[in-house]
């Protein structure tokens, strides 16, 4: 008799496995909690305010909602994310064995997205903002059993608190400037109470969409949460942070200064760069995907500063356009975004590799994902016909057309924005065929992809309402345009837009540019069928088509290895950029025993880690402990002392609030 | 789209078409006879195409269908390239459907076709040759931008009928120093998209020199016939937007007939045919830079382009 | 002339000055860059000239010509027979820098020129002043490829390409120098280049190259 020892059963989950009801139902809320959102939110777009107050939810405030034309427009955003996800979630829920606890926090985690915007004071900003991310690291902890994930969710809560933190004493000078808690009675500030609040607000609203420099925690929790989580935080939570900036600097603030919205084009420019190129050379899809979402979300930033910069230099159908842009870069981001992240979770599934090294040869394994994995690279690379290059156009229409009374500040910074816009779309590119190619392509480079197998029906379906969207906004953007003009309407520097010119052609108002892509697709299937046509000249003479194997070089056969890998292709722009990205590369030589003149094995290793956290957060968190040291001097241990810091601290609030 | 702009669309997809076989072998021919050879003659490269056509179509295994249909869209968008700019006459088709930058994707669109190719064949060398192109073409981008930039200041519009006309009525606009500097800008793009001197060299089979004829080393019999033609058209149509673009002499207005359809057609093979042996002949006295000197050479190609808008933006001419 | 072609031809003449910068910057060769400073003279030249035959000024025309022979014939001769004398492999004038990042530095000071030109630009817009921030330019970028230059030879180019272009600043934003002004300011640049000579003579002599960092070692 044998006796075999079983060994790893960590993988078991220890919480008792939930039937095939749990996930059926998880996701089917959330699917009818998004599409709640849709409707409310395109109700409050296109119709008038409506107003709800639930007085006893939260002592002493209260909870407010007002669900006005720029709230409705991310309610219906969020919510169009989440009828997706939702139905991707049902099968990924089931294949991934998700606990009870993560089933239910996922319509939870919706719920307090859609409140966030919905908010009409600022204590129900907070409170939805604060359920937003405590929801959120519960599903980011869903994976605890990892330790990459309990260090991923480490850095969220903490970088979340901070941005929190901002948030808060930004609201609460603004609350207490303008003498109401409520967005609809704010008005009228002292200029130096405006300028704190919209520094505070930039940082903090930035650290959530994921601008430098409170960045960090992007690029490592995306990746770690389970999918359709990294789904729902990518393509509908960091939009809320573009929402708070709008809110609060363009709505409620009103008008700001020039140097506003030049600020908030350099960081959004920094931030699309910085985020390419470390998306052009992770190795790991979704990280990879984490920094195209900093990119994106850079861009919008560019386009929101870029709007408020011309519309405050007098330049207001100029800057119409821009802002256009900018909510139309939302929409769009969210699109191919989610796609992107639930094809990323549906080979996760397959394979089990995130890294795209290891992928490879999936297009015959897995043809649909293959398919919708492409609609999202297309997209998020900025090309024509891809969901991404109706909003950059815009942008970049909006730049060039400066040119009337450009003033020194606008005439310097438009040539560098249509810079970095067009440095950003190259990057991109070839980030996103990094992606596409390697993981999909040519041949598996580990059996892990060789056993891949094809995703279920219902993620299926999911990514195919999402591809539906990339495609609608890719080709026919004009279907967006009665919402664009109902937001623009309520921001208080562009009222007045008309935008009728959106039609299958896009015409700008007081621009001369236009452009269909809807014609342009159709033109460009026409030219394809027109070659197919050229290329069968001569085909009666051809004798049959055959299939052949690929030169070896000599050898037997092409093995997986001599493959080109991501990493290799990504080598060269990591070469050219090395200043900025400043990869530790290691090069092992083994020599042989017999010889020393003689080589057994080179090993080439190369990691890039986030250059920003080495250079600003390690120093920072020095700091930080360094002052926390010569804090502990205080800490004597005497009872008396502690006392004697207690009344000190009473007596100054006596004194202060006298 | 009135009945000239369709005459001059077809035109100008059918001279595209026929004429860029014509044009690459031009460009050859005067290098051999440079380099004291006889030469194969400006038709070798149609030849060379009917040959390829007639051949057995040779699929490698493991391929996916992004190989086999790459060198149709790469065609594709050098035709579609052709239909919108106005190479014949100033209203082609589809002016109002895309501008330049519009075109600046298309384009695009075509490099990351050649490049998933590549990548599909699964060879070290199609991965090499498709991580440089890659690195080029993002690198490029830039320059191109802000050279569109440049030529749209004068016309207040990036629509290429609009630039054409403006230049056509007033010479001036292009004369300026900043259409100088974006015309040697643009030609160091033109350089770089399209695989010449010094960026890559089109003849060469050596590793460390591919980038272009790496991508398409796994191609063969009819599929290699469309990747050379759409390596031709794409020269062809870039060399013939760059001559229209800052010497529109010759080109049919919006309301001309067949006679002037003609003459354009004439101006634009005649401007192609002498920006073709002028790049040939550069090319003799040029070799192949290291490929990580080519981004000193488009850091350069950005800064003359920024220079240009800014020059544009502030120094106005006065007069 | 008329006023588009002055305009045009000042403003090609101002942009040659400029690119000339630019690739004094970028180059490498030692030989390339006093054949870029030699056609930077002659555009320089071409700035008096132009405005002369506007004018019908035959002072300024002889100015312009005085200045072609100066800076476009004699100082890049005396510069070349510095080089000339160095061995075939050393004419190479390193840079502390890359060039990309070089490159983009000096498009930030082109466009630091520019906007710190605008108020003077403002006083008096015409087509000279419009092009005098190419000028300011000019002596921006000469300084910055002084600072980054190794060889004492690239060196003494930076230092000609920015009294180029305090020249040609001086040129389009007053009305002309008068000729003697001119003179004894070229009699400066003439002596300063050939103190370089010398200088240059002499390092060769005492460290057998010609690396301006190794006069460091003359501290005690």
């Amino acid at each position: 008799m044998t006796a075999t020892l079983v060994d790893g059963a960590a993988d078991v989950p220890v919480v008792t496995r939930p039937g095939p009801v749990g996930p059926f139902v998880s996701g089917i809320s959330t699917t009818v909690i998004g599409a709640l959102g849709v409707a409310v939110g395109l109700a409050g777009v296109l119709g008038s305010v409506r107003s709800l107050r639930i007085g006893w939810l939260l002592p002493m405030a209260g909870v407010q909602l007002d669900i006005d034309r720029l709230g409705g427009f991310f309610i219906a955003l969020t919510g169009a994310v989440a009828v997706v996800v939702g139905i991707y979630s049902i099968g990924y829920a089931r294949h991934e064995r998700w606990s009870l606890t993560t089933q239910a926090m996922l319509p939870l985690f919706v719920g307090a997205m859609l409140l966030v915007p919905a908010a009409g004071t600022t204590t129900t900003f907070l409170l939805g903002w604060e359920l937003m991310a405590l929801t959120s690291l519960v599903l980011i902890l869903s994976g605890h059993r990892r330790a990459e994930v309990r260090s991923a969710a480490v850095y969220y809560a903490v970088m979340t608190q901070i941005g929190f933190a901002l948030v808060l004493l930004a609201l609460m000078i603004l609350a207490s400037a303008a003498g109401t808690d409520r967005f609809s009675g704010i008005a009228g500030l002292h200029s130096g109470v405006r300028n704190i609040v919209f520094v505070l607000t930039v940082l903090g609203f930035g650290s959530k969409s994921g601008l430098l420099p409170l960045h960090a925690w992007l690029p490592r929790a995306h990746p770690e949460a389970p999918s359709p989580v990294s789904a729902l935080m990518s393509a509908a939570m960091v939009n809320l942070g573009v929402y708070g900036l709008i809110r609060i600097d363009v709505q409620l603030l009103g008008p700001g200064p020039r140097w506003w919205g030049a600020v908030l084009l350099a960081i959004g420019a920094v931030s699309a760069l910085y985020g390419v190129l470390q998306a052009s050379v992770a190795p790991d899809l979704k990280r990879l995907l984490g920094y195209s979402t900093i990119e994106n979300m850079g861009l919008t930033s560019l386009a929101l500063g870029t709007a408020m910069l011309l519309a405050a230099s007098g330049l207001r159908a100029v800057a119409t356009v821009a802002m256009a842009a900018a909510l139309f870069h939302l929409v769009a981001h969210a699109a191919f975004k989610g796609l992107g992240f639930m094809a990323a979770g549906s080979v996760l599934l397959a394979t089990g590799e995130r890294d795209i090294d290891l992928l490879g040869g999936l297009a015959r394994r897995m043809p649909y994902t293959t398919v919708l994995f492409g609609i999202a690279a297309l997209g998020a690379s900025g090309l024509p016909v891809g969901a991404g290059f109706v909003s950059e156009w815009l942008l970049v229409q909006s730049l060039i057309h400066v040119h009337a009374h450009p003033g020194i500040v606008v005439g310097v910074v438009a040539p560098l924005g249509v810079g970095a816009v067009a440095l950003t779309t190259g990057l991109g590119v070839a980030a996103m065929v990094k992606a596409f190619g390697f993981s999909f392509l040519a041949r598996p480079r580990s059996t892990a992809a060789q056993l891949a197998h094809e995703s279920p029906v219902s993620m299926l379906a999911g990514m195919a309402a999402a591809a539906f969207g990339c495609l609608v906004v890719g080709v026919a953007p004009c279907v967006a345009r009665p919402v664009l003009q109902a937001t623009l309407s309520s921001l208080p520097a562009f009222d007045g837009a008309e935008l009728s010119g959106l039609g299958a052609f896009l015409r700008l108002p007081g621009i001369d540019a236009s452009m269909s892509p809807g014609l342009l697709a159709v033109a460009a299937g026409l030219a394809c069928l027109l070659v197919l046509l050229l290329s069968r000249w001569g085909a009666r003479h051809r004798p049959a088509p055959v299939d052949a194997p690929l030169w070896a070089c000599g050898a037997d056969e092409l093995t997986s290895r001599m493959q080109y890998t991501a990493s290799s292709f990504a080598q060269p722009l990591q070469h050219v950029f090395d200043n900025v990205l400043r990869p530790d590369v290691g090069v092992e030589v083994t020599h042989l025993e017999e010889s020393r003149y003689h080589i057994g094995r080179i090993a080439y290793r190369a990691s890039v880690a986030d250059a920003l956290e080495r250079r600003i957060y390690t120093p920072a968190l020095r700091a930080v402990d360094a002052g926390a040291q010569a804090v502990r001097r205080v800490h004597t241990g005497s009872v008396q002392l502690y006392l004697a810091f207690g009344a000190l601290g009473v007596l100054i609030v006596l004194v202060v609030s006298r | 789209m009135t009945a000239v702009s369709v005459l001059a669309g077809v035109t100008q997809i059918g001279a595209v078409v026929v004429g860029s076989p014509l044009v690459v072998g031009l460009m050859r021919q005067i290098r051999a006879k440079s380099e004291g050879r006889c030469g194969a003659g400006i038709l070798q490269p149609w030849r060379d195409l009917r040959k390829q056509l007639r051949k057995q179509q040779v699929t490698p295994l493991g391929t996916t269908l992004v190989f086999a249909a790459a060198p149709i869209v790469v065609a594709a968008s050098a035709l579609l390239i052709a239909a919108i700019a106005p190479l014949v006459a100033i209203c082609s088709p589809l002016d109002s459907v895309a501008d330049l930058f519009a075109v600046v994707g298309v384009l695009f669109i075509g490099t990351v076709a050649l490049t998933l190719a590549g990548i599909d064949s699964g060879t070290s060398f199609g991965g090499m040759g498709s991580s440089r192109e890659i690195t080029i073409a993002a690198l490029v981008e830039p320059t191109i931008m802000l050279s569109v930039f440049a030529l749209s200041v004068p016309a207040g519009s990036a629509n290429l009928g609009a630039i054409v006309s403006l230049t056509v009525r007033d010479p001036h606009s292009v004369v300026s120093l900043a259409g100088v500097m974006a015309l040697v800008a643009l030609v160091i793009v033109v350089i770089a998209e399209t695989g010449r001197l010094p960026v890559d060299n089109p003849a060469t089979h050596l590793e460390l020199t591919m980038v272009h004829e790496a991508m398409v080393l796994e191609y063969a019999g009819p599929r290699l016939a469309l990747v050379e033609w759409a390596a031709g058209m794409r020269l062809t149509v870039l060399l013939a937007l760059l001559a229209n673009l800052f010497v529109p002499w010759g080109v049919a207005g919006a309301q001309s007939g067949l006679a002037a359809v003609g003459i354009g057609l004439a101006a634009i093979s005649i401007k192609v045919g002498a920006l073709a042996a002028l790049l040939a002949v550069a090319e003799l006295f040029l070799a192949k830079v290291r490929l990580f000197r080519i981004p000193e050479l488009l850091v350069g190609s950005f800064l003359l382009a920024l220079l240009a808008v800014t020059a544009a933006n502030f120094l106005a001419v006065q007069g | 002339m008329t006023d588009p072609v002055y305009a045009t031809l000042l403003d090609l003449a101002a942009g040659a000055l400029l690119v000339s910068a630019v690739l004094i910057v970028w180059m490498r060769g030692l030989t390339a860059i006093i054949r870029t400073l030699a056609l930077q003279g002659a555009a320089l030249a071409a700035i008096p000239v132009i405005s002369g035959v506007r004018q019908g000024d035959s002072a300024l025309i002889a100015v312009g010509v005085a200045l072609l022979m100066l800076r476009a014939v004699i100082l890049p001769w005396l510069l070349a027979r510095a080089v000339g004398a160095e061995r075939e492999g050393r004419r190479d004038a390193e840079a502390s820098i890359n060039a990309t990042a070089s490159l983009l530095i000096a498009g930030g000071l082109t466009v630091a020129a520019l906007v710190v030109a605008q108020p003077l630009v403002a006083l008096s817009p015409t087509a000279a002043t419009n092009a005098a921030p190419a000028g300011i330019a000019l002596i921006l970028i000469a300084i910055f490829a002084m600072v980054i230059r190794r060889h004492a030879v690239g060196q003494a180019a930076g230092f000609l390409a920015l009294d180029n272009g305090i020249a040609a600043t001086a040129l389009l934003l007053t009305a002309g120098v008068p000729l003697l002004v001119e003179l004894g300011a070229s009699l400066d640049i003439l002596f300063a280049v050939l103190v370089f000579g010398v200088l240059t003579e002499r390092l060769r002599r005492m460290f057998g190259d010609t690396d301006v960092s190794r006069l460091r070692e003359l501290r005690d």
